[in-house]
């Protein structure tokens, strides 16, 4: 990789001939601070949330996305970041399903939380979502969860990349900008690159190019692979996968900008190779990844469950399958039966409850925090027995199995 | 001692009565028995009959199935099969000693496996219906909403401890008469303090032969010339009375007399109950409880009577305590030294086949290899069950030969007489009801 100079700053503005080294800083130049510091909740300092919720409303975005707006049974506001997501549960069929999904909502909207879920064929919880859960219908969410937030990254120029149902934080992120007036003039610069299928795949397209014609700060650049089947009228806007040429060309200062990815396993690696060859810094690249979490979790909506890891920065301990030499990384809030399912080692489980113990597995390194109701004794805990589908790790473990 | 009383049953499960020609048939041979002496021959070898034993006895009387220590914690489990039931006595979360039926209540399914065991929940490996250590129904993955899971919790079967020993009864009402029998014999057994003993060892041999044949084989010590072991601690003339004792055994019998005076008078010094209480036929469940000397050294099973076990049992403050003999109908015997305790539990397989469960006990502190060891503690019952089971398999040969006529009990045989009195008002009774 070439080395390549970072185009200069917004706020650092050349004046005049090289003379002495004279820069003037523009009125409007104020130091990178966290997006939404000292307004936003800092989930970090509350106890996060762990309950009923009520749906409220479904909104259809596309024909296979849905939102649900869920209000909590009991009226608290919810603390979290943009590109966090919560763990939902549902008992679906006498079976606890629990998967993992972004908070599409902002948290300046903190009473209502809203998820955007794309129906997975055959997944374990999206077609339950799209068909059976009605109004008035309640399920559990636990959260927040996650590392993937613009607040992490505090910068003057984003560039949010994302495909499929990767839109979801993109939409928090912007929704809470907006919200927070950071989009209006001088504030934040922000250029969204989203890859679909076809333009009936674009969730929250209307949305989005309002709130881009309203605010300077903010550009939106949709890329689709395909026309729509059966409907006249071909797209007219870049077409085809996000590739350097795409990039470059619809987003000139990409390399300047503090990059955020969001998408199925494929679209990762492609959008990695992109910008290692536009010459992006990778300390300025993070992505998201649902290593864990399940296979409707939003990056890995559109292929299949993500197998390998992306840890890159994803928050969460390792945990190592020594006999399947498979590692993967568990989020916080992420059981340790969900790790190994995503990472492909099948472990016999029943209740995912804690109550039937066919889950039972050996710990070789590492702690878990365990809450599990009987279907384990002390003395088997003290022989490094656990079970996988009520332990969270903590910290870096290693399981046999 | 507690007791648990299992809640009521919706379905309670009647034993199937025997064939009426079955039943008839057993009953005319046990009137055929002339007295004092031994049963006919298809009494111990006809499959119909041995099934109308399991009906009409095994399915109604108190049985012996382990003692607590060989369920200590939360969780842990033993099983017994009797005839085609199996039960599961395992300890609960509210340290009870529960016992149920070993059948899934979704298909049927055996529960748990294996002899002994541990588990969180009881969980079926076949559809993981999930039930807590209670019995109650936790987890039964797909049912329907509407079920009634709180209906489909493992069905009670009775238990009763006394002083650490586990007897269950798969009837829906026992006989009461374990009541009595409990306060006689936990006394007895109490200072020996089993729920502070563990398991040492556990043998499970499987004589070929029927139950019954078991049973009266351990009743006597008139086959015991077979038992070298165990005759170094055994007094030769264990069950005879006075006038019983044949002249060459007189000088045997003399030392017996003189070692239980020695052994009445110390144990009344420490408090410990000694005289013989047997009430063998009348009740359902039949017993004999007395604390009685061992020859040699007078500790334990060893060959020269010393101890086995260097910690004792419980409280006691000596070794020399002789044996603490105790004999329920229809399936146990029971020895309690100062420094172990040895239980035996006889369970029928076939109308052929016997399971004789031993289990060696000792302070749950003492350690092996330190304190004990295994071999030597559990060499004179090892070698004396085998012995046995080659005396029962002979009798069960016998008495299939067409050639076998029913013979006379000795004076030496009385409690054998009782057994067989015991098993024929049992029989009658059930039959009657």
């Amino acid at each position: 990789m070439s080395e390549v100079q970072p185009a200069p700053r917004a706020h650092e503005v050349q004046v005049g001939p090289a003379g002495p080294s004279l820069r003037v800083v523009p009125d409007t130049w104020r130091p990178v601070r966290p997006l939404g510091e000292g307004v936003l909740a800092d989930p970090a300092q509350g106890e996060g949330f762990d309950t009923e919720l009520v749906l409220r409303a479904r909104v259809q975005e596309t024909h296979d996305v849905v939102s649900l707006v869920l209000e909590p049974a009991s009226s608290n506001a919810f603390a979290f970041r943009p590109g966090q997501f919560l763990t939902l549960g549902v008992d679906v069929d006498g079976q606890r399903v629990e998967r993992c999904y972004t908070i599409s909502s902002p948290p300046t909207r903190p009473h209502l939380l809203r998820v955007t879920v794309k129906r997975v064929e055959g997944g374990g919880l999206s077609p339950y979502l799209h068909d059976r859960l009605a109004v008035g219908d309640r399920l559990h969410a636990a959260g927040p969860l996650g590392g993937f937030t613009v607040t992490e990254h505090p910068a003057a120029r984003y560039l949010l990349l994302s495909a499929g149902s990767g839109i979801t934080p993109t939409l928090a992120t912007l929704r809470t900008m907006s919200d927070l007036a950071e989009l209006e003039d001088g504030a934040l610069d922000v250029v969204v690159v989203h890859s679909a299928r076809t333009p009936d795949d674009l969730v929250g397209r209307d949305e989005l190019e309002h709130l881009a014609a309203a605010h300077e700060g903010l550009r939106v650049v949709w890329v689709c692979e395909d026309d729509p089947p059966g409907r006249p009228g071909a797209w007219t806007g870049w077409r085809g996968r996000l590739d350097a040429e795409i990039l470059l060309a619809a987003v000139p200062d990409a390399t300047g900008r503090e990059v955020l990815t969001c998408g199925p396993p494929g679209y990762m690696a492609g959008v990695r190779a992109v910008l290692a060859e536009v010459g992006a810094d990778p300390a300025c690249c993070h992505e998201e990844s649902f290593v864990l979490g399940a296979p409707g979790a939003p990056a890995a909506h559109e292929a299949a469950p993500a197998r390998e890891s992306v840890p890159e920065v994803v928050p969460g301990a390792r945990v190592r399958f020594g006999r399947s030499d498979r590692e993967v990384v568990c989020p916080p809030g992420t059981t340790v039966l969900a790790a190994a399912q995503q990472a492909g080692v099948r472990l016999p489980s029943s209740c995912s409850a804690g109550l039937c113990g066919t889950c039972k597995s050996t710990l070789l390194a590492g702690r878990v925090d365990m809450v599990h109701q009987g279907g384990i004794r002390p003395r088997e805990i003290a022989q490094d027995k656990f079970l996988p589908c009520c332990s969270t790790p903590d910290g870096d473990i290693v399981v046999d199995a | 001692m507690t007791i648990t009383r299992p809640a009521p049953d919706l379905r309670p499960a009647r034993p199937a009565r025997p064939a009426g020609s079955d039943a008839a048939r057993l009953l005319e041979l046990l009137d055929s028995r002339p007295p004092a002496h031994s049963l006919p021959g298809p009494c111990y070898t006809d499959p119909a009959l041995h099934e109308a034993d399991l009906s009409l006895v095994w399915q109604r009387q108190w049985l012996f199935v382990g003692t607590v220590a060989e369920v200590p914690e939360a969780g842990d489990f033993l099983t017994v099969d009797i005839g085609t039931a199996s039960v599961v006595v395992l300890r609960d979360d509210d340290e009870q000693v529960r016992a149920l039926r070993n059948v899934c209540r979704h298909r049927g399914s055996r529960l748990v496996t294996g002899s002994h065991g541990c588990v969180g929940n009881i969980v079926c490996g076949y559809h993981h219906w999930t039930y807590g250590t209670d019995g109650r129904l936790l987890h039964a993955p797909q049912l329907p909403p509407t079920t009634d899971t709180g209906a489909l919790g493992l069905r009670p079967v009775h238990l009763r401890e006394v002083a650490g020993l586990l007897f269950v009864c798969l009837a829906d009402d026992p006989p009461a008469d374990i009541e009595h029998v409990a306060r006689v014999v936990a006394p007895y057994v109490a200072p020996h303090q089993l729920g502070r003993t563990k398991v040492a060892a556990q043998v499970d041999l499987v004589e070929d032969g029927n139950w019954k044949l078991t049973m009266e084989n351990n009743r006597e010590c008139y086959h015991c010339d077979g038992h070298p072991e165990l005759r170094c601690t055994f007094f030769p003339t264990w069950g005879l009375s006075d006038d019983q004792v044949p002249e060459r055994m007189r000088a045997d019998h003399d030392r017996y007399l003189a070692a239980l005076a020695d052994l009445e008078r110390r144990s009344d010094e420490l408090g410990l109950p000694h005289g013989l209480v047997e009430d063998l036929v009348d009740r359902p469940l039949g017993f004999r409880v007395q604390r009685e000397p061992l020859d040699g050294a007078g500790e334990s099973f060893s060959p020269d009577g010393t101890r086995l076990v260097r910690r004792l049992l419980g409280d006691l403050p000596e070794a020399r305590l002789g044996r603490l003999g105790l004999h329920t109908q229809p399936n146990a015997w029971f020895h309690f030294q100062a420094d172990h305790v040895v239980t035996f539990a006889a369970l029928p397989l076939a109308v052929d086949r016997t399971l004789v469960r031993t289990t060696w006990l000792v302070h749950e502190d003492a350690v092996e290899g330190v304190d004990y060891e295994v071999d030597e503690l559990t060499a004179t019952w090892r070698a004396t069950n085998e012995q046995d089971a080659a005396f029962v398999a002979g009798t069960q040969s016998g008495v299939a030969d067409p050639g076998y006529l029913p013979g006379p009990y000795s004076e030496a045989e009385e409690q054998v007489e009782a057994f067989v009195a015991w098993y024929d008002a049992r029989v009658r009774e059930a039959v009657a009801r």
